[in-house]
């Protein structure tokens, strides 16, 4: 009997991607299927734990949001 | 005015105020610690031992310091407790957007939008809109009273602190004024707080003064009251020497004679051949005016203009009181200051220097100046100026207004012999009498006074000294400087400060810098050590005026390959750094601009601190470069050909380059890759291009481009490293896309065969021998690592011994012929046709001979 898992088309940018198979490679839990260069096919039960990770990742490399911090 | 007069109660009542904090410790302009022997030995008694080694006790003494000191700025900071009441909550449905900042309690006056200026309550920050018709006058007057923070286009900031107000009551505002003035420009009433924090601090500051004349201390202050006050003190009173029983009262010295040289006064001072009646005046003048008290009341009283003139009471205390009276000055909340009455010192000898009658100081040089010499005394201070903008040249004037022993303090030895060459330069002083004290050359001036140029790191080692320099030590710390010059104090660390200070003895102490920045916030020591940042030039002001180039400034993000991203996912950070330096698109984008900037005739710098990509960039793009290993000759000879070789237009260097590299010949630079998010590198490698010969040309522009890799780190680093640019006024633009990149001819890895092999290599080649890029050249280049390198220790690898020695090293730059090799090559063929003459005749004359 063929199995059945619900998932979500994903389209970003090649960087994301790579850092959300970068985040998959512990566990394999997220990615279902790498469709091409832009697009993944992730489970749709795991993506609010995939968007906190995601974020928490991003922070590294932007400067995080300190309105105002020098003036102190 | 007589309100002003009756300074002694108010001062009186807010000493009372003060002391209600057992703890408060308020700060003098140029501070001292309270228990600090080591600190204020600098201008009492001779410290005959101090030439033993660094100790770890000392060490621990001047960790000691430093913490005092830490402790010390934030008692002192108008956001300490004791300015603040608690604040009253007032909340609305918006007010979760300001979080703390939620100013809207504060009242607006009805005429709000005439004035130009907000004030924060809780920390004295000052918000000018550079838009208001009022904000030239504005802008005057908070550059003396507060210091600035930022300043952009629209949007000006300044901080109102405890060493600005100072600064500003010792060049003659009283309180009073201060607070109307700064009412006036408010758009709200001035708040209570801040108020306070003026009154308080201008009150304490600057009432009690600690004046060296004719080698003896006397403690003094233009209110009697406040002296008797003192002199009653217990300890205080019994130190007064009893010979001068009555506490002597003389005038305060002026600006009045003192000619600043160089500035439009003094030349017109020399044009009428006044000078030798303007040396009398300045001289004899206080003489003169203490004789007769009944006159110079009188006159007082026709001058309405109350900073004129004014009556100062003194006592003379030891020398060997002096710290006991500054730490019981403090206790009783009246710091003491220092300030050097240079014109009625007749003990040290004078020194013969003038500036040549030719110079002409610029207009901001001479207003940097005239901070320092407000009151006709020398204050001790920093003055900003940026690179290029002729700091040497302020340094040297303010020897020559002084003219008494001068002792200047670089990083380097290069920069001592610029600086020797600078004095030869500027002034008529005798080469004789201006000596360099470095490892290779130790002389003394030839007269009884002079000029010593040297190291930070000559004066402050004390170990393993040769018997040479250990005399000369003896002798620079046997005697008083008039005047001890600082270079480049940014990168100087409080603790080196502390021992040359503590060493030498000089009467006032000026620091130079671009900089005033330091990433880990050791600045404050600075103001506490040296004294108070006197001036700071306004950028934009300066380039706009041709002191210094234009400069457009970009930030170009470049995307990485996916499969450099994956790598650079899986990577430790050091090898991080290494592929996101050797991205393949920064190295187009690199490319690209080297093209584009050749072709139209600018000479590049190209930087980078990693070098295994400085090599890699510069071997591939076929152009020469100089790193810490590189052999002094070379290096001058790639120099040489930089900046006269039309043929090289492309320099790489790496962070050696960084400071006091003098190439008025670029005018482009790019940055492929930098150290974390060094503010202060920013600044001074933008500084190589500020001095740009052509920057008078007709719509000329300097270019900084800052090559980012996106989605990494550098990102992150970059936005923090151009913090201090943006604050100074300059717009980083962002280039997403270079168009036509594509077109580019030879573009290098266009292809993805050529990018993976490119990632293989750097990966392969930074596995093994991870090049350790220690640059040796930078003086005190030990600085702390930027906060976003997380235990990054000592690491162990493995290793050969040819690696360890550099012999691995010499092997690949053979391999691949270096392009510096190729030049050197070229150059020997092509020779001067005077010399293939001469040669042409040796041969001939040789085969003559045969």
């Amino acid at each position: 009997m063929p199995r059945a898992i619900r998932g979500v088309m994903i389209e970003c940018e090649p960087a994301i991607k790579s850092i959300i198979i970068h985040l998959d490679s512990v566990n394999h839990d997220f990615i279902i299927e790498d469709c091409d260069e832009t697009h993944l096919f992730v489970k749709e039960n795991m993506m609010p734990l995939l968007k906190a990770k995601l974020e928490e990742h991003l922070k590294e490399t932007y400067r995080p949001e300190e309105p105002l911090a020098d003036s102190e | 005015m007589p309100p002003k007069r009756k300074a002694p109660a108010a001062a009186a009542g807010a000493f009372k105020v003060g002391r209600t904090s057992a703890k408060s410790t308020p700060g003098p302009g140029t501070p001292r610690s309270l228990d600090s022997s080591m600190m204020s030995d600098v201008d009492h008694d001779v410290n005959e031992d101090l030439d033993e080694d660094v100790s770890e006790a000392q060490k621990q003494r001047e960790a000691l310091l430093g913490d005092e000191a830490d402790e010390f700025v934030d008692k002192w900071a108008i956001t300490g407790t004791r300015f603040q009441k608690t604040k009253e909550t007032h909340r609305d449905a918006a007010s979760i957007y300001f979080g703390k900042r939620d100013y809207s309690d504060l009242p607006l006056k009805p005429d709000h939008h005439n004035r130009p200026l907000f004030i924060d309550p809780f920390n004295g920050t000052i918000v000018l809109e550079r838009f208001s018709p009022l904000s030239e006058q504005a802008t005057d007057f908070l550059i003396t009273i507060a210091e600035p923070k930022s300043r952009p286009a629209f949007l000006h900031e300044y901080a109102l602190t405890t060493h600005s107000l100072y600064a500003a009551v010792s060049v003659g505002l009283h309180p009073q004024d201060i607070i109307n003035t700064l009412d006036r420009f408010l758009k709200t009433p001035l708040p209570e707080s801040v108020y306070k924090f003026i009154m308080e601090c201008t009150q304490s500051y600057g009432k009690v003064k600690l004046v060296l004349k004719n080698n003896k201390y006397f403690v003094e202050s233009v209110d009697a009251a406040l002296l008797q006050l003192l002199l009653k003190d217990e300890i205080i009173g019994k130190l007064r020497i009893h010979g001068s029983d009555e506490i002597t009262t003389s005038y305060a010295p002026t600006m009045q004679g003192l000619v600043i040289p160089g500035t439009q006064n003094a030349a017109g001072v020399h044009q009428a051949g006044l000078k030798q009646a303007e040396k009398k005046a300045a001289g004899a003048g206080e003489a003169a005016e203490a004789t007769n008290e009944h006159e110079l009341y009188a006159n007082l009283n026709e001058e309405d203009d109350e900073d004129d003139k004014e009556a100062v009471h003194a006592f003379e205390i030891p020398d060997s009181a002096v710290e006991t009276v500054q730490k019981r000055c403090l206790d009783l909340s009246y710091p003491i200051l220092e300030e050097y009455d240079f014109r009625n010192d007749d003990v040290n000898a004078n020194l013969e220097i003038d500036l040549r009658p030719n110079t002409q100081i610029r207009p901001y040089q001479e207003k940097s100046l005239s901070k320092m010499f407000g009151n006709g005394r020398a204050k001790s201070g920093i003055i900003v100026l940026p690179c290029g903008a002729g700091k040497t040249l302020v340094g040297i004037t303010a020897a020559c207004t002084i003219k008494k022993g001068v002792i200047v303090l670089c990083t380097s030895s290069m920069s001592v012999v610029q600086w020797r060459q600078e004095f030869l330069k500027w002034s008529n002083i005798n080469p004789d009498d201006v000596a360099i004290f470095t490892a290779e050359s130790k002389n003394k001036f030839s007269g009884n006074t002079g000029i010593i140029v040297t190291t930070y790191s000559m004066v402050t080692n004390n170990r393993e000294r040769s018997h040479d320099s250990k005399k000369m030590m003896d002798f620079l710390k046997g005697r008083e400087w008039g005047l001890m010059l600082l270079d480049e104090v940014h990168v100087v660390p409080a603790e080196v400060f502390r021992r040359v200070i503590s060493s030498i003895k000089s009467h006032s102490k000026l620091g130079l810098t671009a900089t005033l920045l330091r990433e880990d916030d050791k600045i404050s020591h600075l103001n506490f050590l040296i004294g108070p940042k006197l001036y700071e030039a306004n950028w934009m002001e300066l380039s706009q005026q041709g002191h210094i180039a234009k400069v457009q400034c970009a930030e170009v993000w470049c995307p990485m390959p996916t499969e450099f991203y994956d790598e650079y996912l899986r990577a430790s950070s050091r090898m991080k750094r290494t592929l996101y330096a050797m991205n393949p698109r920064k190295f187009q984008a690199c490319q690209y601009l080297i093209n584009y900037h050749e072709a139209r005739g600018d000479k590049i710098i190209v930087f980078s601190d990693e070098l295994y990509s400085l090599k890699q960039y510069a071997l591939k793009l076929g152009k020469v470069f100089i790193y810490g290993s590189t052999g002094q000759a070379e290096r001058m000879q790639v120099l040489e050909n930089f900046q006269h070789n039309p043929d090289v237009n492309t320099l790489f260097l790496s962070k050696i380059g960084d400071t006091s590299l003098d190439l008025p010949e670029a005018t482009c630079l790019i940055q492929i890759s930098s150290h974390f998010g060094s503010r202060r590198q920013e600044a001074q490698r933008l500084g190589r291009i500020l001095r740009a010969k052509r920057r008078n040309d007709e719509g000329f522009n300097a270019f900084f481009y800052s090559l980012v890799s996106k989605d990494t780190q550098e990102m992150y680093y970059s936005s923090k490293r151009q913090a201090f640019l943006v604050d100074q006024g300059y717009a980083f633009k962002v280039i997403t896309q270079l168009a036509n990149i594509e077109k580019t001819p030879d573009l290098a890895f266009a292809t993805a065969q050529e990018r993976r092999e490119l990632l293989q290599r750097t990966l392969v080649d930074n596995e093994k021998g991870t090049e350790e890029d220690v640059e040796t050249d930078d003086l005190f280049g030990k600085v702390r690592r930027g906060r976003g390198a997380k235990g990054r220790g000592v690491r162990r690898t493995a290793g050969t011994l040819g690696e360890l020695s550099g012999g691995q090293d010499m092997a690949y730059i053979e391999q691949k012929k270096a392009a510096n090799k190729n030049l050197k090559k070229n150059q020997k063929h092509e020779q001067n046709a005077f010399f293939k003459k001469i040669s042409r005749e040796k041969q001939k004359g040789r085969q003559a001979k045969a």
